[in-house]
């Protein structure tokens, strides 16, 4: 999952068969919401293919400057791509500044949060992808400081209870497979903003981290965090999904379009600053 | 609460917008439960930093820009990417399963940060998981509420409150280090005073629907940075003592009728503000009418009570032992002020009859001192 195009590939292939799917199981309603998913995906798949992206998503030493120069909801997409997870800011400035080159700042994520949502309603599907904020499971509102892509089906777009440490699970294999990618590929290997961004994600996963525990992020096998990530995974998943299908099924059914991209109203009319004692 | 205290507290507020009991307050009450003027002013919702403020003494806390900035950042840290830091420290020193996971985010409702609204949001999601029907275990910024004198108080629980073999445990994510094991005694006080209140708010809500106090832990669990480290840890502290102590003194408070029927009826902590919010009442009078109530000022105040630097600078003006704290003040059972000490120990003054001991203890140490005295010079 570490190249966008291959993930959107996947992401292709699995919306064509959930179409078939609801197509013969008879849901026109679920047909055309996914139809309207694979769109955007191709749209994405196009663009991509188009801007000639970097392929590999560790930092090639020609295409720097070219690479530098996207705009910054590219370098979002891109980032989160490699995380293959709603993540946070925060997060995401971390994984661009260690796979890619680049200006990437958080206070400009939160501008370009506004910006897209904006964009969205004034001319809905004009982008082949637009960033937006996770979704509740419950109340199927915007999650705090969560962003997603627009391409991904509901389901990884809505947070259930254990979908946090699902999703941190999940980001820590892409940023390990990224490692590996980029160990692996000729240069200088990964940097070493990507090994200590790994190395505070592995420290917090039962048995990721080397035996010998005096070493300190040189030792640090990316195989051996996934190994760990996907078994904690493992623990987790089925609950989780659970949780997220049937969420993703009520926004579907409660939401339209827009809603379902950047959220249900928010319950309060107002935000009160002094609210918080 | 009768309806005549209550007014007759509306009246000791004056024009003044009502202020509820906070963390902050509520440390004074279970810190220092005997000083009649802190009772009164926030029994009456007064604002206290004002009121301070306007007779000279503004409180100098909560300015360390430095020191918030930290806090939040450490707190920010720990609970980064689904409390990663923190599910890691649970694991290793509370035992947490693997599955223990689930994490609701209870900082605002839908995008609504209102008080009300988180309360009724918390209260839900709370007993749902105290019944065991919904997943929870890690329940960031609940939402509790405390009845204190017949008004409610908002409390939010600095960290997280969650659950440990079905109890709810308390947390608190602190900045100050524990360092081979061993905080700064104050600050882990401090943060435990203020946890015992959400222990109680925490009971009381649960307690209404018919779900037991042992429900909830007596035990705080505490996160901090180990060692000179940045990364966090975990340690229980026992609140039992501070827990049961503030219940007590929470449910003393109804008798704030019997403290405000002692005072002279016209007496008002009013600050007489004007359209712009700014205080019309002369500095004197407020501080004649505040002298008028007694204080019980204890150098810890400082750490909790907007009115500490003028309760100290009056002790002070009164050359009171309270200055000198509780320690130095015990042992001089029966004499208030320093000038007395000293006036017994150099044999000025005639000690009454109970004193007649203390006087001779106090001279037989001036004997001793000036000997050393001596001693020194001559050296």
């Amino acid at each position: 999952m570490s190249d966008p195009l291959d993930a959107l590939e996947k992401s292709i292939g699995t919306l064509r068969r959930a179409i078939r799917d609801a197509a013969a199981a008879g849901d026109a309603e679920r047909a055309r919401e996914l139809r309207m998913q694979l769109r955007r995906a191709e749209r994405a798949w196009d663009a991509l293919v188009d801007t000639g992206e970097p392929t590999p998503p560790s930092p090639p030493p020609a295409p720097v400057a070219r690479g530098s120069q996207l705009p910054a909801r590219e370098h979002v997409h891109r980032a989160l791509m490699l995380l293959g997870a709603p993540a946070a800011p925060k997060l995401i400035v971390g994984v661009h500044e260690a796979f890619f080159p680049g200006e990437l700042s958080a206070s400009k994520l939160s501008s370009l949060r506004r910006d897209e949502e904006r964009s969205y309603r004034s001319s809905p599907g004009a982008r082949p992808y637009y960033l937006c904020p996770a979704l509740a499971h419950d109340l199927l509102t915007p999650v705090r400081a969560l962003i997603t892509i627009s391409t991904w089906p509901l389901e990884r777009r809505v947070i259930g209870p254990l979908s946090p440490r699902v999703d941190f699970l999940t980001s820590a294999i892409g940023i390990a497979e990224a490692v590996h990618t980029a160990a692996d590929s000729t240069g200088e290997g990964p940097s070493p903003e990507a090994l200590r961004l790994l190395w505070r994600f592995a420290v917090n996963i039962p048995d990721a981290m080397p035996k010998d525990a005096s070493s300190h992020g040189g030792a640090l096998d990316p195989q051996q965090v996934v190994i760990a990530a996907r078994a904690e995974l493992d623990v987790h998943t089925d609950a989780d999904r659970a949780t997220r299908t049937a969420a993703a099924r009520q926004a579907r059914k409660s939401l339209g379009d827009d809603e379902q991209l950047f959220g249900a109203p928010s319950q309060g009319v107002t935000y009160l600053r002094s609210a918080r004692a | 609460m009768k309806a005549p205290v209550d007014g007759r507290l509306a009246a000791l507020r004056g024009s003044g917008k009502r202020l509820d009991y906070n963390a902050r307050s509520l440390a004074a009450l279970e810190n220092n439960p005997r000083c009649t003027l802190r009772a009164l002013l926030d029994a009456s919702g007064s604002n206290k930093a004002a009121i301070a403020a306007h007779v000279g003494h503004p409180p100098a806390f909560g300015q360390s820009v430095f020191a918030i900035t930290r806090g939040n950042a450490f707190e920010a840290m720990v609970k980064d990417n689904g409390c990663a830091e923190l599910l890691r420290v649970l694991r290793e020193t509370l035992e947490l399963t693997l599955p223990e996971v689930a994490y609701e985010d209870l900082n605002d409702v839908g995008g609504n940060g209102r008080s009300d609204k988180r309360y009724e949001r918390t209260e839900e999601v709370l007993l749902r998981a105290a019944r065991g029907d919904g997943e929870g275990t890690l329940f960031d910024h609940p939402m509790l509420r405390l009845l204190i004198g017949g008004h409610p108080a908002y409390l939010e629980p600095d960290l997280v409150a969650f659950r440990i073999d079905g109890r709810f445990h308390v947390m608190e994510i602190k900045s100050f280090p524990i360092i081979d094991g061993q905080a700064d005694p104050t600050q882990v006080r401090a943060a435990t005073t203020q946890a015992c209140a959400y222990i109680i708010a925490l009971r009381d809500l649960l307690g209404r629907a018919g779900i037991g106090a042992e429900a909830v832990s007596d035990t705080i669990v505490l996160v901090a940075p180990k060692d000179f480290t940045n990364r966090p840890t975990a340690a229980f502290v026992d609140a039992r003592k501070q827990v049961a102590a503030l219940t007590r003194q929470l449910s003393r408070i109804e008798r704030i009728g019997e403290l405000v029927d002692l005072l002279p009826d016209d007496l008002t902590f009013d600050l007489y503000l004007d359209e712009d919010e700014q205080p019309r009442r002369p500095p004197e009078e407020l501080a004649e009418t505040l002298d008028q109530v007694l204080k019980t000022y204890r150098p810890d105040c400082l750490n909790h009570c907007e009115m500490a630097f003028y309760c100290r600078s009056r002790a002070r003006a009164e050359a009171s032992l309270d200055v000198l704290g509780p320690v130095v003040r015990e042992q001089f059972g029966g004499i208030d002020t320093t000038t007395m000490v000293m006036g017994l120990a150099r044999g000025e003054l005639k000690p009454s009859e109970d004193q007649v001991e203390m006087a001779a203890a106090l001279r037989h140490a001036a004997r001793l001192r000036a000997e050393l005295e001596d001693l020194g010079g001559a050296a």
